[in-house]
């Protein structure tokens, strides 16, 4: 068993397309880590860039949003508002030089399962290299 | 664009009276939205009047800003227009800051005639109520002379880039003009038509203030940027964010003071917001202690995600400030920031959608940028 460091990564997914494609892998036994906690979200676009902010801040090793592919959106438009807020949020990290590579946003439609996998797979292994998140040993935030 | 020359005799403050005074003799306005200094004097307040003896009182441009003129006005019009046909003289702040509540639907601007100026800037609140009657005088004097004061005003009016024309109505010019005359120039279809009711001939010409106007906007511009670089610098990672929050004590003084957060219930203070106690030991062990009050960062990189895109940097949220945070000029750097990004500048111009209202299929290139991983995977893709 792999003892090493395993992070935690936050996942929200779309209940249409994301949540339903990491459905998929599960039904399809692909493997991915155990290291996604995954959330269902009605849309994308529901996700207040603070709930990403606050998963950060929690001590989350990385925040996954992901939803429909652009013009795929159940809602038909969710997700064009979702990365403009996402493009926010990301440039409020970047300039307050905290880590934005912990933020990631996704497109992931119901029939890509083995893309869940995928995702799922190499944002862990990104964040593995990156370490565990320092605000987790952060008294005063 | 022309305007027209009116003659200072009295000082500027009674030009804009007479004006008022001559709106509401003609019927050309029913009431009028101006600053009056409060009977204690030592602070302003808004005052709705259509009563020539108060505007006598009226400042009506104040040395300071308790309370911002947008928020004055959501109070007026938060139900829709109403059928008064008000003018409403406030900074060029205020200005784009009522332009951006009108954006989001709690502020309309459809019977107001916003009245701007070329503004000095504001004394800080603390400064006027420690002393009202010198701030007064210097006030007086900035607004003579036209010119700023640096060490009289706030910090974020000494770089502010949008002290004269706004998206006002009408706006009277001052910047650049001889001691005795300033420049009545209507700036949209209803401050023409109320000049045109009043009877006031828009003729003279407004290159030369114009010039002086974009003189010392470029002069700022350069001041703004490396004052806000300087801001910046500072606010690198979680310990520069520590540092400059370290003082906070968890009012959310700014957030009420300021314009734009017009929420009844701010995130930030409700029920979900709160840590559950049960696991705050938890997180305590695992950080090794936990700070009361909690989620400083939080709450101010949350707001910055929240309303920096409208943000107007007229200053309150520092005024406010009850442990002098720099918390404006923080959040302006934000703004400047993430209002790039989008190309929008809050309250330029009521025409123009809130980027988050709308968006583009083919996004505009820095979000592009932004969001490259996940655009990136969409062409690999397909």
């Amino acid at each position: 068993m792999d003892k090493g460091f395993t992070p935690r990564i936050t996942a929200l997914l779309c209940q249409w397309c994301s949540y339903t494609g990491a459905d998929l892998a599960g039904t399809s036994r692909l493997q991915y880590p155990t290291s996604i906690i995954a959330m269902k979200v009605m849309c994308s676009s529901r996700v207040d860039p603070v709930l990403l902010l606050k998963a950060y801040l929690s001590g989350s090793g990385g925040v996954l949003l992901a939803g429909c592919h652009p013009g795929d959106c159940h809602y038909e438009v969710g997700n064009y508002h979702t990365r403009r807020r996402f493009a926010i949020l990301k440039a409020i990290f970047d300039t307050l030089g905290l880590e934005s590579a912990r933020l990631k946003l996704s497109w992931i439609s119901a029939s890509e399962g083995p893309k869940f996998a995928q995702v799922a797979n190499e944002y862990t292994d990104e964040i593995k290299k990156m370490g565990e998140n320092p605000s987790k040993k952060k008294m005063f935030l | 664009m022309q305007g027209a020359s009116l003659k200072v005799v009295d000082g500027i403050k009674s030009v804009v009276r007479d004006f008022l005074r001559k709106a509401l003799e003609s019927e050309a306005a029913d009431a009028v939205l101006v600053p009056v200094r409060t009977p204690a004097k030592d602070s302003y307040a808004w005052i709705l009047t259509n009563d020539q003896a108060v505007l006598d009182e009226a400042g009506p441009l104040a040395p300071t800003m308790p309370v911002q003129g947008a928020k004055a006005l959501k109070s007026l019009t938060r139900k829709g227009q109403g059928t008064a046909r008000v003018i409403a003289v406030m900074r060029p702040c205020e200005v784009r800051a009522a332009v951006e509540l009108s954006k989001l639907n709690q502020v309309h601007l459809d019977n107001i005639i916003l009245l701007s100026y070329d503004c000095t800037g504001a004394v800080p609140l603390q400064d006027y109520v420690g002393d009202p009657a010198g701030s007064e005088e210097r006030f007086d004097s900035m607004l003579e002379a036209r010119k700023t004061e640096e060490s009289a005003v706030k910090p974020v009016c000494g770089i502010c880039v949008d002290f004269s024309l706004v998206d006002s109505d009408i706006h009277l010019g001052l910047i650049g003009l001889a001691g005795e005359s300033a420049l009545l120039i209507p700036n949209s279809e209803k401050g023409a038509a109320l000049l045109e009711a009043m009877g006031i001939a828009c003729e003279e010409d407004t290159s030369g203030w114009m010039q002086a106007v974009s003189g010392l906007k470029a002069e700022r511009e350069d001041k703004r940027s490396k004052a806000l670089a300087e801001t910046g610098a500072s606010l690198q990672g979680f310990d520069g964010l520590h540092a400059a929050f370290a003082d906070c004590v968890g009012c959310h003084n700014c957030q009420s003071a300021c314009p734009i957060c017009y929420c009844r219930q701010c995130y930030f203070d409700s029920e979900v917001a709160r840590r559950d106690p049960a696991a705050l030991l938890d997180t305590a062990i695992a950080r090794g202690g936990i700070a009361f009050p909690g989620d400083r960062v939080m709450f101010h990189t949350g707001r910055m995600a929240h309303m920096s895109l409208s943000c107007v940097s007229c200053g309150q949220c520092s005024d406010a400030c009850p442990v002098s945070i720099p918390v404006a000029d923080i959040f302006s750097y934000m703004a400047d920031l993430t209002q790039a990004t989008f190309e929008y500048a809050a309250g330029r111009d009521d025409g123009e959608p809130l980027p988050l209202r709308q968006y583009r299929e083919d996004e505009v290139e820095k979000v592009h940028e932004i969001v490259k991983g996940a655009e990136e995977e969409e062409v690999a893709h397909e």
